[in-house]
């Protein structure tokens, strides 16, 4: 086995083993992996500083969001209390109307009312009078007084 | 593979510069020049596509590319096996793991190519790097903990009268985690090798019929693949395991 026989390599083995291994590991230490670490921290940080930055605009629209719904709510409320308030000035406004009507209709037919009655009295009293007319001609044309003597 | 040419012989160490130091060989070999090849491509694969990041904000340039995602993966991938196993104290130690992890891993899986060399196939390189990981435990548990560090081989809430049997049992299940690391990483690897240039021998010796071990090879390429990356994860996760043990203790 040439592993135990070549003995008279051992020391070039051992030589160059120990100067490749503290070449690799000098430049590995001091060069390479510092090199390598600070790519990838620098990666890290960025994604860090991006996930904060996420935190931070998630609050942003959350706190965004609860002023939209709070104005809503607002907004809202005072579209109901319009509508409210219309209602009640219309119905109000309508049942004015409704009254005003009612007064006017009443009071019309009261004026009509009391119109017919008066009409009514002259025709009665104008009727009287004919037929008063009428009775006395007919009383002096039977009678042959003078009409101005007829009292009924 | 020629005829009669052992299955052993991809493991030969065989010299490319002759390098001869206060008198020590250290002569640059295949093994070497596949450990360079790991180490260029380590370092090419996970440092440049980070050279060009520039301080940024814009959303297009920290898009990563395919490359930073890759590499990303690997870092990845060894932070957060670090952070199940040692928790937020290993953050210190994770240039040590992944240097470990990574160096294994594609010291494996380079090895996986036809006329490669694959250096952790021998064992005095996988026993260098787990007795490095052990003295480096072992350090760090006497720097954290001093003498207390002791304290480690006696287990809580056992009879007194137990412990004479017990402690040499810690000991000894301490004293060879170096071994079973460096054997665990070098047998699969060996093991792994070696079965697939037997069966590679078939391929030519049966003739026609070879096309039996070539279908069996593709499948343990595949499971060859799989073990380059689970010796290197268990090589990781077991050092992950002794610094938790360091810090800790039990």
């Amino acid at each position: 086995m040439p592993q135990l026989e070549q003995v008279e390599f051992f020391i070039s083995q051992l030589f160059w083993l120990g100067v490749f291994f503290v070449i690799l590991f000098t430049v590995l230490t001091y060069i390479t992996l510092p090199k390598i670490r600070a790519f990838l921290n620098q990666r890290d940080d960025f994604v860090k500083s991006h996930i904060s930055k996420q935190d931070e605009l998630i609050k942003k629209a959350e706190s965004i969001i609860e002023n939209y719904e709070a104005k809503l709510t607002e907004a809202k409320n005072q579209a109901s209390q319009i509508i409210n308030d219309a209602k009640d000035k219309a119905l109000k406004e309508s049942e004015d109307l409704i009254k005003a009507t009612e007064e006017k209709i009443q009071h019309e037919i009261k004026q009509t009312e009391e119109r017919v009655a008066k009409e009514k009295d002259t025709a009665i009293s104008e009727l009287n009078d004919q037929l008063k007319d009428s009775a006395t001609n007919f009383l002096s044309k039977v009678t042959n007084i003078e009409k101005g003597n007829i009292n009924l | 593979m020629a005829k009669g040419e052992s299955p052993l012989k991809q493991f030969e160490i065989q010299p490319i510069v002759d390098i001869n130091f206060l008198g020590f060989d250290i002569s640059f070999t295949n093994s070497a020049l596949w450990m360079t090849i790991t180490t260029a491509f380590i370092l090419i694969f996970f440092t440049v596509p980070f050279l060009k990041v520039k301080k940024t904000n814009s959303v297009s340039d920290l898009y990563p590319t395919r490359m930073q995602v890759a590499a990303e993966l690997g870092f990845n991938f060894i932070n957060s096996l670090l952070a199940d196993t040692v928790g937020k104290e290993g953050k210190k130690y994770f240039p040590l793991v992944f240097t470990l992890f990574m160096f294994i891993l594609f010291g494996n899986l380079f090895g996986m190519i036809p006329y490669s060399f694959t250096f952790t196939s021998h064992i005095i390189v996988t026993l260098a790097l787990a007795m490095g990981v052990f003295i480096f435990v072992t350090v760090l548990g006497f720097v954290k903990h001093g003498v207390k560090f002791f304290s480690f081989f006696v287990i809580p809430g056992l009879p007194v009268y137990m412990l004479p049997l017990l402690i040499p049992i810690e000991i000894i299940s301490y004293l060879s985690r170096p071994i079973s690391l460096s054997v665990r990483l070098f047998a699969n690897m060996l093991a792994g090798h070696t079965l697939l240039k037997v069966f590679a021998g078939f391929v030519s010796a049966l003739g026609f019929f070879g096309i039996l071990p070539l279908v069996f090879i593709i499948a343990l390429t595949g499971l060859e693949i799989l073990i380059a990356f689970l010796q290197a994860y268990v090589f990781a996760i077991l050092t992950c395991l002794y610094i938790n043990d360091a810090l800790h203790l039990h």
